[in-house]
């Protein structure tokens, strides 16, 4: 919905604009003709304006000794001494490194799994099973974080959790391990966790895509003999190609985004080297001592490097001549 | 037809957004009323410190008394949420209830210029609120001299509480029976004491017994780092130890007696008495534990594993109950009871929104007297408590069963008054304790019999009896201590703490031989911090504190 508005905004304003320059006439002439269209994106521009580029103002704070309730001339200003402090500080590129591995875990497992449901789950004939498939998988995504990390860390727990039960008596281990306490496994159980949350729901987007696939070419696939892994190989795959590809833009975006609830609440002191992101760094050493302008310092970091790779991996598919955003 | 209705909704939404964002019209502003009348009016009250029922002081029958006595009634809102985003909504709003508490946040609110200067109020209209703060004076003042909040519980004289809130070593009853009540004074007999009882007792209700646990989740994570300090023999001053002597102080995360603890935890686990899920139990978990009776000892402060004891004692088995004991490293002297302490970090304050200060000032002041302290505390005569001959206050047993049930409490006021008002602590001029919990009569009614049982097998008539009393410590506590958000001192709080959670999990479950190269490992790392920092700030926030208490 909110793609295709902008799109729509795009197509009315680029001739406007370019047309302007050559004579007022025609532009306010094209300008009466498409008002019903202007009247409808005007919205979406104010939104725009107001949630995305007012804020930017704020920005200003991370150059600042920021102090709240007082007026911006009453502010010290101290230049980049808050961006110096984040890229001295060793805590800083570790939760980077925690936070780029887990999304990049996040991101690939997130796809993958999501679209392997969504193949199988459009093999299904019997509509019943189908649906119950679907509501199971996307329940999940409806309990809270807090809920939810709850019943992940009581699955992995040493006595009782299942996952231990399970493994000791198919005797892959030997006694019960500490899941949570193992540092380097927690990258592993955030993406399975994220991966239990969402799946379902990610796959969604895959099954409207699915849906609108010409079913005739199933069918001529069908008399000549395609079988049903044929079948997903080479017309389901293709068709959700595009739809892939602008999704795994988009995501790129949210690189430095590697959520925060589930590290933050199945994070403990054994795991902290590896479970603390960028996100949870910026609570401790920014919100919760009241530093806010290292907080925007490492708000804009992220904002600048999720430019980068949006940019970057749009400029990749438009050299490849695939499907991208802009 | 749809179609186009959508847009033209979407629109009058975001019209009807932008247009609703105009500023509200101020309506504050610092009338001075004459504060004399006894009109009736009302304030409003909000407690950022403690979660409760939002209502009218009116509606309680110690509220109702306040007000026939000054024509004010609150209105009380309590936290719900986040205590940072609320403060800091009101701050960039700049709009304030009249009276704020606001707890944790109160560097914020103070940094905001908040709060109203109280020192010519209190002159003016407070004679009795001076009277309650004259022995903290001095201490009340921030640095440029202006009185911004009242802090809780002035002190006058010294009572010890009769029961363990603060910090001990815990250990079930049951092991203390099947031993004889022996008296044990350090760590070692503590620890033995425990492994003997594992070894014969395994299963606790069908589960296996848990031999030492610890609390570590998120900011409790001070309920093991604190421990060798206590061991060592000092209260908790939070990350420092204060040389009795010299005044100095000192960060013992890297001490020998830090050490000297991981070591035994270290050894306590390689016997496999340590929980190793300790480090990865949340709060809930931990408490869950301690109340299913499987856990032998632990370490923590009463007021944080007070639930889990409530539930222990509900159940009613005595031996899987938990006894504080003073414990130490080699049977130093203990101080695991405060020292009389003048908290004046937290308080409550009158905000530059309130539109009566005189008034507010002057209820304020008629709370201070002590015959309505009284009423805050104890209620009301022969209904909540009584008076013996000698004019000792006590309570029956209905009386206490009364003042226990939440329901009378929030009726009566008593919850409302409990705390985060002005007032005193300790003892009134009559010798009454101010609070009943600390009147040892009082503490004496809700013994069970299994309370009384132990307490007679170890001589003693309250379990404070068995820790010593603390010696004179001006500065303590001092992490009540300001410190300035962002400084260098506060940054090297957060990454002591955050090396601390990294490395002692390490040290306690590593293998004995390796203890002492993760040892040095985390010396390595924890001298590149910035320890001075701290150190010198808190050298000065001792002398501040010495040389305010003697004036």
């Amino acid at each position: 919905m909110q793609i295709g508005s902008k799109a729509a905004v795009k197509e009315v304003i680029k001739p406007s604009v370019s047309i302007s320059t050559k004579s007022n006439k025609s532009f306010f002439q094209r300008m009466m003709s498409q008002k019903a269209l202007l009247a409808m994106s005007l919205p979406f521009l104010v939104w725009l304006f107001v949630f995305k580029y007012v804020p930017l103002w704020g920005w200003s704070i991370a150059f600042q000794d920021f102090k709240p309730a007082r007026s911006l001339f009453d502010q010290e200003w101290i230049g980049l001494e808050h961006f110096k402090f984040l890229f001295t500080d060793d805590n800083f590129w570790r939760v980077l490194r925690n936070t780029i591995g887990m999304s990049t875990i996040n991101l690939v497992l997130g796809f993958v799994t999501a679209i392997c449901l969504a193949l199988l789950i459009n093999e299904i004939r019997h509509i019943k099973f189908k649906k119950s498939v679907q509501t199971i998988s996307y329940l999940p995504h409806f309990i809270s974080w807090v809920v939810a990390a709850s019943i992940v860390s009581y699955s992995l727990s040493l006595e009782n959790g299942i996952v231990n039960i399970v493994l000791v008596n198919l005797g892959i281990i030997d006694e019960p391990i500490l899941w949570l306490g193992k540092e380097k496994w927690f990258w592993v159980i955030n993406g399975l966790t994220e991966v239990w949350k969402n799946v379902g729901w990610n796959t969604i987007i895959y099954l409207a895509a699915i849906t609108m696939i010409d079913p005739e070419q199933y069918e001529a696939a069908d008399i000549d003999g395609a079988s049903r892994f044929q079948r997903i190989r080479h017309i389901t795959l293709p068709s959700l190609k595009p739809t892939i590809i602008i999704l795994l833009i988009m995501n790129l975006g949210y690189i430095l985004e590697s959520g925060f609830e589930a590290q933050y609440l199945l994070g403990n002191p054994m795991n902290l080297s590896y479970s603390e992101n960028l996100d949870i760094y910026v609570l401790k050493y920014g919100m919760s001592m009241g530093n806010f302008s290292l907080a925007t310092a490492a708000g804009i970091f992220k904002t600048v490097v999720s430019f980068i790779f949006l940019f970057t991996a749009n400029h990749i598919a438009k050299r490849f001549d695939q499907p991208r955003l802009f | 037809m749809a179609k186009k209705f959508l847009p033209v909704l979407l629109m009058l939404i975001l019209l009807i957004a932008v247009v609703g964002c105009e500023k509200d019209k101020e309506t504050s502003g610092n009338a001075n009323g004459s504060g004399d009348s006894k009109d009736k009016v009302t304030f409003t009250y909000f407690n950022a410190a403690s979660p409760g029922k939002d209502g009218n002081t009116n509606e309680t029958t110690i509220g109702k008394i306040f007000e026939d006595q000054t024509g004010v009634n609150f209105k009380t809102e309590y936290l719900v949420g986040d205590i940072n985003t609320k403060i800091g909504t009101m701050i960039a709003s700049g709009k304030y209830p009249d009276v704020l508490v606001p707890d944790i946040a109160i560097d914020k609110v103070l940094d905001a210029g908040a709060f109203i200067d109280l020192t010519e109020l209190i002159e003016e209209h407070g004679p009795n609120l001076k009277k309650l703060y004259a022995p903290h004076w001095e201490q009340m003042k921030d640095k440029d001299g202006k009185i911004n909040f009242l802090p809780f519980a002035a002190k006058h004289g010294y009572i010890k509480d009769p029961n363990i809130t603060q910090g001990a070593f815990w250990i079930q009853r049951g092991i203390l029976k099947e031993a004889g009540y022996p008296k044990i004074k350090t760590l070692d007999e503590y620890f033995a004491l425990i492994e003997d009882y594992k070894k014969k007792h395994p299963e606790v209700n069908g589960a296996s017994t848990i031999g030492f646990s610890a609390l570590t989740y998120d900011w409790r994570f001070f309920a093991l780092s604190n421990v060798p300090n206590h061991l060592a023999g000092y209260p908790n001053d939070g990350e420092v130890i204060v040389d009795m002597k010299t005044h100095k102080t000192d960060v013992y995360a890297d001490n020998d007696i830090t050490k000297r603890y991981m070591k035994e935890l270290n050894e306590l686990n390689s016997k496999g008495l340590f929980d190793k899920e300790s480090f990865v139990a949340n709060y809930d978990e931990y408490l869950a534990k301690l109340a299913s009776g499987r856990v032998l000892g632990f370490f923590d402060y009463g007021w944080q594993v007070q639930q889990a004891l409530d539930n222990l004692k509900a159940a009613g088995n005595d031996d899987l109950r938990y006894m504080p004991l003073p414990i130490t490293f080699d049977g130093e002297k203990d101080q695991y009871i405060d020292p009389p302490a003048f908290i004046n970090n937290r308080g409550v304050g009158i905000t530059v929104s309130a539109k009566d200060p005189v008034r507010i000032i002057k209820y304020f002041d008629n709370m201070a007297k002590e015959e309505n302290q009284k009423l805050m505390f104890w209620g009301i005569k022969e209904e909540t408590y009584s008076v013996d001959d000698k004019g000792k206050f006590f309570q029956t047993q209905e009386q206490y069963a009364k003042t226990s049930d939440e329901d009378f409490r929030d009726k009566s006021g008593l919850n409302t008054f409990e705390y985060y008002w002005p007032m005193g602590d300790m003892l009134y001029s009559d010798g009454n304790a101010w609070v009943p919990g600390k009147q040892p009569e009082v503490a004496q009614v809700a013994y069970t019999d299994g309370d009384k049982a132990i307490l007679e097998a170890y001589g003693v008539k309250v379990f404070s009896d068995l820790f010593a009393d603390p010696d004179d410590r001006p500065w303590y506590p001092t992490w009540s201590a300001v410190i300035e958000q962002g400084s260098d001192a506060q940054i090297f709080g957060q990454r002591k703490t955050d090396l601390t959670k990294v490395y002692f999990p390490k040290l306690v479950l590593a293998k004995p031989g390796d203890f002492d190269k993760v040892w040095d490992e985390y010396i390595k790392e924890f001298n590149t911090l910035d320890v001075k920092a701290l150190e010198e700030l808190m050298d000065k926030v001792v002398e501040d504190r010495i040389k305010a208490a003697a004036k």
